[in-house]
């Protein structure tokens, strides 16, 4: 092929814009803003590789183990395997084109342990591992920049794809500088939108990922995957506008979880597990924290001043900064937010969609992490894909039909003038905020039949009244256009969560506790002119 | 609390002030209170006009992403990581960077800043290996966050001439230093863009939101400049 347009310009745009441009293609990267503002810039701990080097008794077979274990086998193999045979790759390149890892005395890169892995085999950049990544991505697609390879158009929010029978032709995309809707044609189109925070409010992430591309392709054909999986970080804590992650490293430090009772502090982790209990995975602790039913605190006060300012350094830093509160001497008030998507865009093991074509790569794309993602290897992820999407694309001869799109882009720009047009000064984000309040209630860290069904009665409300009501149009435009997209996700989303009738990694139902190990399938969700359909992926249909 | 914002509402229009009234908490960030004044049905200027919602650039919140980079109180800062507890006035002024083209209120096209670096060819290419010493400097430079807080403050920084800034000097070091190969041509660039324009004033470093040390890096140009010269 010999024209790629990239949506998205995080860890995995950037990847797949580098291969592609690599192998001689066109590529237009498209973005709202520059990759400095993705949220693979926020992407602290590190990614995972095993390599030759590897601590002893380690093997590219364990962190296949590790990474189906961890997804609670939901994940397919075959992709698995892909993902982590090539991790060495990747840290090698990523070294090769200048990346800052963390190095030992001997300028070798350093690893430490997530939760979940069997040995140390994440690498890092001191506490900036995602920054630092895109640093040298960014450098390295300047280069592919000045050769005319690569170009990068700022200001662009997706709008919808050019779809003819069952085949993606190119994007139209809204400018924020012009306000004009405009096409661009292409061989391929590669989604790399990220995850879906709009839907809950306040995340742990960025604002930028508010999963409304993957809505809108879902309501345009796309099939969409393991939605209902979704991972809530322990450990956070409330500020006015986000909820901010307080790192795994304070609870690897000695940080003790507990609440208050007549008086006494329950320290509840370690009475129910013992010693280590405050080492619990994620989605153990977030579900012992929610039912305690109390505001619960991290403690690390007792900890040595030293041992603080050596190692929880940047906690200190933030905690001071953004709740004005010493972790020396108080203990921080935390509690579990939504951190990670594990479900998105159904791909085949080339990260093609069901629409040809159109490929998703990154956290917008649901492949390696099944029912629940292990610390390190989302970055890794979003690489790799990146990666297997520009080498099929690269491969394959582009299509010469072409479609005359005209008719539809034109009424696509009307419905988008009369937004603009309108005198309301009702803003759209009263109905994201009903919205991330009915998700946050019905699709918690424990859901149950009843709260999901009322779930989705509030959200076919909120789709039924959303293209009635006439928005304040001096917001940017994207922000109203986006409802429909995002609404459609979170419908679907809570579908999922109400077909998945068993426990599984991050998705725990009251009602029913116990994995069903007739349900080891991925889910599916298509949509079909309102009607939503979920079923289990029963022939492996995008393990192939 | 009174916020006075400088307000534009197209590129080709003229900026204009409007005073907001802030009751929201006190220990609210800049950017919360650009958020509290925008969740309204109808907003309103202290004087009760109509108006439309504030426009401006947010995405990590959390001091990360260079995004809200704006003036508070005459000082460039980012709004998500500025609280107005820690100011001294007790009225919040709030205006766009001044260094480049607004698009809309507070959210200016920082574009030149990627621009000037691709004219340049700043990139690494090939890692060959670099001395251990330069590690910490080297991982906090690449922390920049290209949020133009840096060349806002700068007194020989103006859009579209040819001195580039701090945050290009910065990633002249990156390079020149992890590819030895393509030092000589990063430090003609380096004299041209930045080191014949640099007055050394240095306000550019106490903007940094990442405390970058732009003077270590000028220093270890100078000295590559030199070392290379005795080798000659
Ligand atoms: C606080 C935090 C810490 C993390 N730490 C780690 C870690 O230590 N290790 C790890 O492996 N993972 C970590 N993760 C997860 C990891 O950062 C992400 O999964 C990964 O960076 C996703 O990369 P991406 O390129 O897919 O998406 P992103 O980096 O989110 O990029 C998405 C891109 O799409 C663009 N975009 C979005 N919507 C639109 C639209 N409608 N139109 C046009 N463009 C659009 C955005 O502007 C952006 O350029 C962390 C995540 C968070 C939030
Ligand atoms: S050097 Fe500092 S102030 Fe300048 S762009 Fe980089 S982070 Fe911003
Ligand atoms: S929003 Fe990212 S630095 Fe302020």
């Amino acid at each position: 092929m010999d024209k790629v347009v990239i949506v998205g310009s995080g860890i995995a745009g950037l990847s797949c814009a580098i291969r592609c441009a690599g192998a001689g293609m066109h590529v237009v990267l498209v973005s709202p803003f520059p990759s400095e503002r993705s949220q693979s810039v926020m992407a602290a701990g590190g990614i995972n590789a095993v390599t030759s080097d590897h601590e002893s008794g380690d093997s590219v077979s364990s962190h296949i183990e590790d990474t189906l274990k961890g997804g609670c086998y939901l994940a397919g193999r075959m992709a698995v395997s892909g993902l982590c045979s090539h991790a060495e790759d990747i840290i090698r390149y990523l070294e090769g084109i200048g990346t800052v890892f963390s190095v030992d005395e001997k300028g070798r890169p350093m690893r430490r342990a997530f939760g979940g892995q069997s040995f140390k085999r994440t690498y890092y950049c001191g506490s900036g591992t995602g920054k630092i990544i895109v640093s040298a991505l960014v450098m390295e697609a300047r280069r592919l920049e000045a050769a005319g390879l690569i170009t990068r158009m700022l200001w662009q929010h997706f709008h919808s794809a050019l779809i003819h029978e069952g085949v993606c032709r190119g994007v139209l995309l809204f400018d924020d500088r012009t306000g004009n809707l405009h096409p661009i044609y292409a061989d391929a189109v590669v989604m790399a939108t990220g995850g879906q925070n709009a839907l809950f409010g306040k995340t742990t992430g960025s604002t930028q990922c508010d999963g409304y591309a993957a809505g809108m392709l879902f309501m345009q054909g796309a099939q969409l995957k393991n939605l209902e999986f979704i991972q809530y970080h322990p450990t956070t804590i409330e500020t006015p506008q986000k909820r901010m992650l307080i790192s795994e490293a304070v609870r690897g430090e000695g940080g003790r979880l507990f609440y208050q009772e007549d008086g006494k502090r329950v320290y509840f982790m370690e009475d129910k597990y013992g010693e280590k209990g405050n080492l619990m995975t994620r989605d153990v602790i977030s579900r012992e924290m929610e039912s305690t039913g109390r505001d619960i605190f991290l403690d690390v006060s007792f900890l040595d001043k030293a041992t603080i300012d050596n190692r929880l350094g940047e906690v200190r830093d933030l905690c001071m900064k953004y709740a004005h509160l010493d972790i020396c001497r108080d203990p921080i008030p935390v509690a579990p937010s939504v951190h990670f998507f594990m479900g998105g865009l159904a791909v085949h093991l080339n990260h093609e969609t069901n629409l040809r074509n159109l490929f998703a790569v990154g956290e917008c794309a649901s492949m390696y992490h099944g029912a629940n993602r292990l610390g390190g290897n989302s970055l890794l992820a979003a690489i790799y894909s990146g990666n297997v999407a520009a080498d099929e694309i690269s491969g394959r001869a582009s299509d010469e039909n072409t479609h005359d799109f005209t008719l539809e882009i034109e009424k696509k720009k009307e419905a988008l003038a009369r937004m603009f047009d309108s005198q309301s000064r009702f803003p759209s984000l009263y109905i994201r905020n009903m919205l991330s309040d009915t998700m946050r209630k019905n699709l918690g860290i424990v859901r149950e039949e009843s709260s999901l069904r009322h779930g989705i009665e509030e959200l076919e409300y909120y789709i039924s009244i959303a293209d009635q009501i006439r928005y304040d149009s001096s917001v940017n435009p994207y922000d109203n256009y986006s409802l429909t997209g995002i609404l459609a996700l979170a419908r679907a989303t809570l579908e999922c969560a109400l077909e998945r009738k068993e426990s599984r990694g991050s998705h725990y139902r009251s009602d029913y506790p116990e994995t069903d190990s007739t349900q080891s399938f991925a889910s599916l969700v298509s949509y079909d002119g309102g009607k939503y359909t979920v079923c289990p992926d029963k022939e492996c249909f995008y393990e192939s | 609390m009174k916020v006075r914002i400088l307000r534009q509402n197209s590129p080709e229009d003229q900026p204009h002030w409007e005073t907001f009234d802030y009751n929201g908490p006190e220990d609210a960030s800049v950017a919360a209170v650009l958020d509290y004044i925008n969740y309204n049905d109808d907003i309103e200027t202290d004087e009760g006009k109509k108006t439309s919602r504030i426009i401006w650039d947010c995405s990590c919140l959390q001091g990360i992403c260079g995004a809200c980079a704006i003036v508070i109180n005459g000082r460039p800062a980012l709004a998500c990581e500025t609280f107005i507890r820690d100011l001294k006035e007790d009225v919040l002024v709030l205006r766009p960077l001044r260094k480049f083209p607004v698009i809309r209120d507070l959210m200016v096209d920082r574009s030149s800043i990627q621009e000037n670096l691709k004219k340049s060819g700043m990139f690494i290419g090939e890692y060959s290996g670099s001395d251990e010493r330069e590690h910490d400097h080297q991982y906090s430079v690449s922390k920049c966050l290209k949020c133009g807080l840096c060349l806002e403050v700068c007194p020989n920084y103006i859009n579209g001439k040819t001195f580039f800034g701090a945050a290009f000097a910065n990633d002249c070091y990156v390079v020149a230093s992890r590819n030895s190969a393509k030092s000589d041509e990063i430090r003609k660039t380096y004299a041209e863009h930045f080191g014949s324009g640099c007055s050394k004033s240095l306000s550019c470093m106490d903007v940094c939101p990442m405390k970058i040390q732009t003077i270590a890096s000028i220093a270890k140009m100078n000295r590559m400049k030199s070392r290379n010269r005795k080798s000659e």
